[in-house]
C-alpha cells in the first residue's frame, strides 16, 4: 500500500510559497529611517569606484547559470533535444559536457543552489530562512582575495530563494563577504500586486504603462521589500543599480518579446554584466517551475526559454570585451524532476529519490575548457564550487566537493 | 455520499488501550489527522488506518518496538524531539523539517516498511483482498484540443495500444465522450443509456464507486440536467472545475495573501481547513460533507488544482484512486488560457483580474498538458493492486478519432475491426462494466 504519511511536496509546491505580499511594513519603516540616517556611511564603497577595476585573483571570470528542475527526458535525450536547440546544437560542440551531474542532497530549490554554491550538501530550511552553513563561493572569493562586493552577483527568478543565498552563516565569513542578490521577477510580481491594489490593472495591458508600473514598484518597495540585498544599503539603492534596473526594465518592456520572469532576469543579468562586469555572476532561471502547477506545455516552454536565454548570455560573453576570452560559463539544472508514474506526481515535483530527480547534466564552456569533450564520469553538484574557486584563484577551503580536473585555468 | 460516523469496535478498543502511545512521533500527525477526520474518510482510507493500528495493537510491546526500531532510530538522528513538530496534524512546517533532513529518504523507506508489514499482516489474517469486479477508467482529450498524431501515445510506452475509431454520431449533437457517458438520442426521439447510468446501476455499488471529473463545466452540467429529469438509481461523485469556481477562487485568494513564511503558511492553511465552504459549493458538492472535504484537501495539497482545470482533473482523479478506489471513473480534460503578459505564470487565480486583455485559449498547450496528464491518471490508478487486474482504461483523443486502450486480453474490443464504430465502442464498455 502507498502510505500517505510522508510530507507532501504538494504542500511545498511553489504555489504555497508564492507570496502576494512579502513586505513587513514595520520593518520597512524602520529600515527606511535607518537608511536615511546612515546613508552617508553605508552607501556602498562600490559607488566610489569609477571605471574598470583591476581583476582580483586569476582575473578569470565565471558565469554560472542554474536552471530549475528539468529531467533528462525533456532535455538531453533523443526526444528532449528539440526543447534545447541552442544547448544541444550551438553550445554542445564547443563545450565540456558532463551527462551525469548528480544532486545527492536535498532536491529543493534553496538547498540545491546552496549546495552548488558552497561545495557542501546543505540541509537548511527550504524556504530560505536560514543561510547556508558553510562559505559560499562569493565569500571565499571576496574574503580570500579582497574582492569588492560589486564583483559578485546573484540574479534569480526563483521565488524559493532569498537574499540569504548570497552568504553563509559561517562566523568566519558571512554577509560582510556576501554577493549582491536581486530577484527581478519579484519586481514584476510586486508591480502586478501594486496595480491590482491601486485599481490600475489596465496599465498591465499597455506596454507603455507597464514600464512605469515596474519602476514604481521598485521605488515603492525600495528594493528591500523585494527581498533583494544590494551593496548592504538597507534602503538606499546604488544609483548605478537603479539605472541598471531601469535599463533592464526598458529592454524587457519595449523589446516586444516574451514577458516571463526569466526574460526580466536575463535583461537584468545582462545589465549587471555591462555596468559592473562582475567576476562572478550566478543567474538562476525558473520558468520551468510552472511544472508545479501541472502544465507540461508551460514547463517545456520554460525549458525552451532557458535554452535561449543561456545562449544569449553566452553571446553577451563573447561580445562583451570585459568577458570575451577570459570567462568560463557553466550551465546546470538544480535537479531533475520525478519520473512519470511516481507517487510524487511525476514532473510536477522533484523529491523522489531516483535518478530522474537526482541525475542531471552540466555544460561548461569558455576560457577554462581545453577542448570540447563529453565526460561520462559522473560528477556531483558540490564539485562545482571548489572547481570555480580554483579558477578564480581563491585560497583552498575544505569542502566535500572535489575539483573537476577537466575545468582549469 | 454519507460515510459511517464511527470507528469499528476493534479500533475503538485499540485506541482506548493506548495504541497511539506505541507509535513513533513522526506517525502521529498523520494518524491523528486521519482519526480526527474519520467522518470524512472513504472506506478504503479507514481500512488503511485501521490495518495499521490493529496490527500494532496485536503486537507485544517488544514486537512493536522491533517494528518501529528503524523509524525511531532515524527520528533520534534527525532530532525530531527538538523540533517544533505538530503531533496533531500534518503541517507545512513538519514537512519542511523532515524533507530538509539528510535522513529523509531513509525515514521514508522505514515508514513504508511499517505500512507494508501492516498490509501483509492484514492480508494474512483476514484475506482482506481487493474488491472483485471489472473497473473502467475512461478519459477524454476533447475534440477542441489538437492532439499530436506523432506524440500523443508515446509516453504510454506500449502498455496498451491505440485503436482507430469512427466517432460519427448519427442524429446526435453531443460529443463522443458525453454521448458515451450520458447516452445518445436517436433520430426517432429514442434514448440509449450511457455508461454513467450503467455504472451506478450495478448491484452492490456505493456512490463513491462512480466518479466523473470535468475540467470545465459542460459535462457535469449535462449530467445534472439529465438527473433532474431522470432519477438515477444511485448517486455518483460529480466534480466540475467550472462549477467549483467560487470555492477555488476563495481558496486561491487566501493562498495568494500568504507571506513567505512557514508559520504564516500554516496559519493560512489552518484557517482554510476550518472555513465553512458550503456556500461556495455547487449543489452536488454542498450536499455531501465528505466530498466538500475531498475538494478542500485537493486545493490544500496543491499540484495546480486551484490553477488549471486539467491539473484539477488529474489531481482529483489521482486522489480519488488513492482514497476511494472507485470502480468507475470518467474524466474529461479541457482548455486553459495562455498566461497573460507581465503576470508571470499562475501568479493569481484569476488572470482577468490583473490584466484586462482578453483571455486567449491555448489549444495546442492544453492538448500537450492533457496528453501527459491522461497518462498520469492511468498511472495513478495502476499504483494500486485494485486496478492491476480486471481494469480497462480507454483514453479518447477525439480530434484524432483514436483511443488508447489498456485492457486485459478478454476485453471485447481487441478483436474489433478498425475503425471501431462508436456503437461498438459503447457496447464493449457497457459489457465490461455490466
Amino acid at each position: 500500500m502507498e502510505n500517505e504519511l510522508c510530507p507532501g511536496a504538494e504542500r511545498g509546491s511553489e504555489f504555497v510559497i508564492d507570496p502576494g505580499s512579502l513586505v513587513d511594513p514595520s520593518k520597512r519603516k524602520f529600515l527606511r529611517a535607518a537608511g536615511m540616517l546612515m546613508a552617508g556611511l553605508i552607501l556602498p564603497k562600490a559607488q566610489a569606484v569609477q571605471g574598470p577595476r583591476d581583476p582580483a585573483g586569476s582575473g578569470h571570470k565565471v558565469v554560472v547559470i542554474v536552471v530549475g528542475g528539468v529531467r533528462r527526458d525533456e532535455t538531453f535525450s533523443p526526444y528532449g533535444q528539440v526543447n534545447i536547440p541552442h544547448l544541444s546544437s550551438d553550445l554542445l560542440p564547443k563545450s565540456l559536457f558532463y551527462p551525469h551531474a548528480r544532486n545527492e542532497g536535498v532536491t529543493a530549490h534553496f538547498n540545491a543552489i546552496s549546495s552548488i554554491l558552497t561545495g557542501n550538501w546543505q540541509h537548511v530550511d527550504d524556504w530560505g530562512k536560514i543561510a547556508p552553513t558553510t562559505p559560499t563561493l562569493f565569500e571565499q572569493f571576496r574574503k580570500g582575495l579582497g574582492v569588492d562586493r560589486s564583483d559578485t552577483w546573484v540574479v534569480a527568478s526563483n521565488k524559493a530563494l532569498t537574499s540569504l543565498i548570497g552568504a553563509s552563516s559561517d562566523s568566519n565569513f558571512g554577509p560582510a563577504y556576501g554577493a549582491n542578490v536581486v530577484f527581478p521577477k519579484q519586481l514584476m510580481l510586486q508591480a502586478v500586486a501594486d496595480a491590482l491594489r491601486g485599481g490600475r490593472t489596465a496599465n498591465m495591458a499597455d506596454r507603455s504603462k507597464v514600464e512605469a508600473e515596474l519602476e514604481s514598484a521598485m521605488e515603492g518597495s525600495n528594493y528591500e521589500g523585494l527581498g533583494w540585498n544590494v551593496f548592504d544599503a538597507s534602503d538606499q539603492l546604488d544609483p548605478r543599480v537603479r539605472s541598471s534596473i531601469q535599463s533592464a526594465i526598458s529592454s524587457f518592456v519595449r523589446g516586444g518579446g516574451p514577458t516571463s520572469g526569466d526574460e526580466l532576469t536575463f535583461f537584468m543579468s545582462r545589465e549587471v554584466m555591462r555596468k559592473f562586469a562582475p567576476q562572478l555572476l550566478v543567474v538562476a532561471f525558473s520558468d520551468v517551475e510552472a511544472a508545479h502547477f501541472g502544465s507540461y506545455a508551460l514547463h517545456l516552454s520554460g525549458i525552451k526559454t532557458a535554452d535561449r536565454l543561456a545562449y544569449q548570455l553566452w553571446q553577451e560573453i563573447e561580445a562583451n570585451p570585459d568577458y570575451r576570452g577570459k570567462t568560463t560559463m557553466v550551465i546546470l539544472p538544480e535537479f531533475g524532476r520525478d519520473p512519470d508514474g511516481s507517487s510524487t506526481n511525476g514532473f510536477f515535483n522533484h523529491r523522489a529519490n531516483v535518478d530522474s530527480t537526482r541525475d542531471t547534466w552540466m555544460m561548461a564552456l569558455g576560457a577554462a575548457i581545453d577542448k570540447p569533450q563529453i565526460i561520462e564520469r559522473p560528477i556531483h553538484h558540490i564539485d562545482l564550487c571548489p572547481t570555480l574557486a580554483g579558477l578564480l584563484g581563491c585560497p583552498r577551503l575544505d569542502a566535500l566537493g572535489r575539483m573537476i580536473p577537466e575545468i582549469r585555468s | 455520499m454519507r460515510v459511517e460516523g464511527s470507528t469499528t469496535d476493534n479500533l475503538q478498543d485499540a485506541l482506548s488501550k493506548g495504541v497511539l502511545k506505541r507509535l513513533p512521533l513522526t506517525f502521529l500527525p498523520f494518524v491523528n489527522q486521519q482519526l480526527n477526520q474519520w467522518d470524512f474518510l472513504f472506506s478504503s482510507e479507514r481500512r488503511s488506518v485501521e490495518r495499521l493500528l490493529l496490527y500494532v495493537a496485536s503486537l507485544t510491546p517488544e514486537q512493536s518496538a522491533v517494528l518501529f526500531r528503524d523509524v525511531v532510530q532515524l527520528e533520534e538522528k534527525m532530532g525530531v524531539r527538538n523540533w517544533e513538530f505538530s503531533t496533531t496534524e500534518q503541517t507545512i512546517q513538519n514537512s519542511s523539517k523532515l524533507a530538509a533532513s539528510p535522513y529523509f529518504q531513509d525515514w521514508r523507506r522505514s515508514v513504508q516498511a511499517v505500512f507494508d508489514a501492516a498490509d501483509q499482516h492484514s492480508l494474512g489474517a483476514s484475506g482482506d483482498a481487493v474488491k472483485a469486479g471489472n473497473r473502467l477508467v475512461l478519459l477524454d482529450i476533447p475534440q477542441g484540443l489538437p492532439a499530436d498524431t506523432a506524440s500523443v501515445w508515446r509516453r504510454w510506452q506500449g502498455i496498451g495500444r491505440p485503436l482507430k475509431l469512427d466517432l460519427t454520431l448519427a442524429g446526435d449533437s453531443r460529443n463522443a465522450f458525453e454521448a458515451l457517458l450520458i447516452g445518445t438520442h436517436n433520430g426517432t426521439g429514442g434514448h440509449a443509456g450511457g455508461l454513467l447510468d450503467a455504472a451506478r446501476s450495478r448491484p452492490g455499488i456505493s456512490p463513491t464507486d462512480t466518479w466523473v471529473v470535468d475540467a470545465g463545466r459542460g459535462l457535469v452540467d449535462a449530467i445534472v440536467a439529465q438527473e433532474s429529469s431522470i432519477a438515477p438509481a444511485t448517486g455518483a461523485i460529480l466534480l466540475s472545475n467550472g462549477r467549483l469556481d467560487l470555492y477555488r477562487q476563495n481558496f486561491s485568494h487566501e493562498m495568494n495573501s500568504m507571506r513567505k513564511d512557514l508559520a504564516d503558511a500554516d496559519a493560512v492553511f489552518d484557517r482554510l481547513r476550518k472555513v465553512d465552504v458550503t456556500e461556495w459549493c455547487p449543489p452536488e458538492v454542498a450536499s455531501d460533507p465528505a466530498i466538500r472535504e475531498f475538494v478542500r484537501a485537493l486545493y490544500l495539497t496543491g499540484n495546480g488544482a486551484v490553477i488549471f482545470g486539467n491539473s484539477f482533473v488529474q489531481w482529483a482523479s489521482s486522489e480519488a484512486f488513492r482514497r476511494a478506489r472507485p470502480s468507475f471513473l470518467a474524466a474529461q480534460f479541457g482548455v486553459r488560457s495562455k498566461p497573460k503578459p507581465f503576470t508571470g505564470v499562475a501568479v493569481f487565480d484569476n488572470p482577468d483580474q490583473v490584466n484586462p486583455l482578453p483571455a486567449v485559449d491555448d489549444l495546442p498547450g492544453s492538448a500537450i498538458d492533457a496528453q501527459i496528464l491522461a497518462l498520469y491518471v492511468w498511472l495513478a490508478a495502476y499504483r494500486y493492486e485494485d486496478y492491476q487486474r480486471s481494469t480497462v482504461c480507454v483514453c479518447l483523443a477525439e480530434s484524432l478519432s483514436q483511443a488508447y486502450v489498456v485492457a486485459p486480453p478478454e476485453f471485447g474490443l481487441w478483436q474489433a475491426a478498425e475503425p471501431v464504430p462508436f456503437n461498438r465502442l459503447s457496447d464493449a464498455l457497457h459489457t465490461w462494466i455490466a
